[in-house]
């Protein structure tokens, strides 16, 4: 009998035990959050405390980051990360890298978010650059630091030598050097973007980042075929079209292209083709990330 | 030798005996299991994470068997009384301390060679799954990490020797050696720290703890000489030159502190 009772008593406890568990996470969820996220310390001092496990601190803090990033897709709010989260986020990338500076999924997120979500191309390139440094077999990291002067900085000049490095080093794509070249003229930004982009998705082996690419060069594209429009509109007619409907109906294209973003593409005054969902290629984050399945 | 070997082999096996030793592989095979779960949340390097998974665990048990096995091993004949029987045979307390010392290093061996195995498995498995993020890989380079990471051991366990050997209790004698550790891993960094220009520190050393810094880092061992794990992570060069020097000093401290606490052992006045 007195057995029957401790055996109850244990399997209420356990019980309590999972309920508890759970009710008292769920409601921690639900205080005020930040504090968490709020610093990163000095990379000096991560240094010394990190004692013999530098490499180890690094990889713990890249997956800090990445929950980050995974739990800033479910929320609700727009923007979805707030301005001083993307510069923790930053800040942890960069101690992540301090710690091993050959690491490179640090700084191949940083790129995939920072210059496209956040808006912070200079930071992402500085973090790039470190990379770039040590990681001297690497032809990605230059890579990216040319596409991100060239598309969201407008320094043509500078992405140049970038790209020039990138195409020496190993695995790099010749091709990278004609680019180089390219970008001494202003013209075909877009088309330039879209051989950019199809160069990233060759670097790029994890399937929704690939995706999350895919999608860019798709509205991208659109883009382009609409901007060709524009063009032969302008040599045709002599003006500019007011709407895009106007190449359709005077049989310049044969349809309107799909922004792949949800949105509809208008005409500025000075002829330049641009969406509602983006000034720039509106951000967003990935439907699906192999770490959250 | 031939008196050295037998208490080396009695305080290998009582090493093996003592319990703390079961938790020690428990924990082991705990990290290496959390190595694959680990692996599997990065997206790219997956064989730096595995690799500084294997040599970090490898480094931080034998840490924990030094600590809690190898200080115990020596402390217990002094608090068990069982000192007075081994030194009243024909064996000097010089020769009682190299045996154990060797026993010790024995024990330390073949912990990490197990431990190694274990590793190897491990990222054998996460290679034949994930053999593209597995570029950049040298085994010969994690060979001579695990062999530094066993030397930094063995200069460790010579350390806490020498503190046992004037220390009254294992407690102390533990508090010590943890200081050393952890003293002799970042001391290196310290230096670094404070010897790098004001401006860039954003605030000036005063000459006192320089000179304290300074002391410190002739007087402890420097174990991070010892840690080239991050090279062998991303299969990154280590010269000939740096490892016949690290070895060199390695041996040399070896040799000191063991000698030293042979020496001071000779001196002790038992209760």
């Amino acid at each position: 009998m007195q057995r029957l009772f401790l055996i109850l008593l244990v399997v209420l406890a356990g019980f309590i035990h999972v309920v508890s568990l759970g009710k008292a996470s769920d409601a921690m969820k639900k205080l005020p959050q930040g504090a968490d996220y709020a610093f990163v310390l000095p990379s000096p001092i991560l240094k010394v405390a990190a004692l013999e496990y530098q490499g180890l601190a690094s990889d713990v803090l890249f997956l800090n980051s990445m929950v980050f990033i995974g739990e800033a897709q479910d929320r609700k709010e727009k923007p979805k990360v707030k301005e001083w989260e993307w510069h923790w986020w930053l800040k942890t990338l960069d101690a992540a890298t301090d710690l091993d500076p050959y690491f490179f999924d640090p700084y191949y997120y940083a790129n995939a978010f920072l210059p496209w979500e956040a808006h912070m191309t200079e930071e992402a390139n500085n973090l790039l650059e470190k990379g770039s440094r040590y990681r001297d077999w690497d032809w990605m990291l230059p890579f990216y630091i040319g596409f991100n002067d060239f598309y969201f900085l407008n320094k043509d000049v500078e992405a140049a030598p970038f790209l020039m490095e990138a195409s020496r080093r190993p695995g790099g794509d010749p091709m990278l050097a004609s680019i180089a070249a390219r970008l001494a003229f202003k013209e075909n930004r877009t088309e330039t973007a879209i051989f950019f982009l199809e160069e990233t998705v060759r670097g790029t082996d994890e399937e929704s980042l690939k995706k999350l690419y895919e999608t860019r060069i798709q509205a991208l594209q659109s883009i382009a075929l609409l901007e060709k429009g524009v063009d032969l509109y302008k040599k045709k007619f002599g003006r500019f079209p007011s709407t895009v409907d106007e190449l359709v109906r005077r049989n310049i294209i044969n349809q309107l292209p799909v922004d792949p973003y949800g949105g509809t593409y208008y005409i500025a005054q000075d002829g330049k083709v641009i969406s509602t969902t983006s000034s720039e290629l509106e951000p967003h984050f990935p439907k699906s990330m192999k770490l959250f399945h | 030798m031939k008196t050295l070997w037998p208490i080396a082999l009695v305080t290998f096996k009582e090493g093996i005996r003592n319990r703390a030793i079961y938790g020690i592989t428990l924990f082991a095979f705990l990290l290496f299991g959390a190595t694959a779960l680990v692996v599997n949340m990065v997206p790219r390097e997956a064989g730096k994470v595995a690799v500084d998974m294997a040599l970090s665990t490898i480094s931080f048990t034998g840490l924990l068997l030094v600590l809690f096995v190898g200080i115990n091993l020596m402390a217990k004949d002094l608090d068990k009384r069982t000192i007075y029987t081994i030194l009243s045979r024909p064996i000097s307390r010089s020769q009682y301390i190299f045996g154990k010392f060797l026993g010790m290093v024995l024990l330390i061996t073949i912990t990490v060679g197990i431990l190694s195995l274990l590793a190897m498995v491990a990222i054998v498995l996460l290679k034949m799954t994930h053999a593209e993020y597995f570029e950049r890989f040298s085994w010969s380079l994690i060979a001579l990490a695990v062999f530094l990471t066993m030397l930094m051991l063995i200069l460790l366990t010579a350390v806490s020797f020498l503190f046992a050997s004037f220390t009254s209790t294992s407690f102390i004698t533990l508090a010590l050696t943890i200081i050393t550790y952890i003293i002799g891993q970042s001391i290196s960094g310290v230096k670094t720290l404070i010897e790098s220009p004001p401006q860039a520190l954003g605030f000036t050393v005063s000459p006192v703890t320089a000179n304290l810094v300074k002391a410190a880092y002739y007087l402890f061992p420097n174990l991070s000489l010892f840690n080239i794990k991050l090279q062998a992570a991303h299969d990154l060069p280590v010269t000939t030159s740096y490892v016949a020097w690290t070895v060199l000093y390695g041996v040399v401290y070896i040799c000191l502190a063991i000698t030293l606490a042979a020496l001071i052992f000779r001196k002790k006045e038992f209760p």
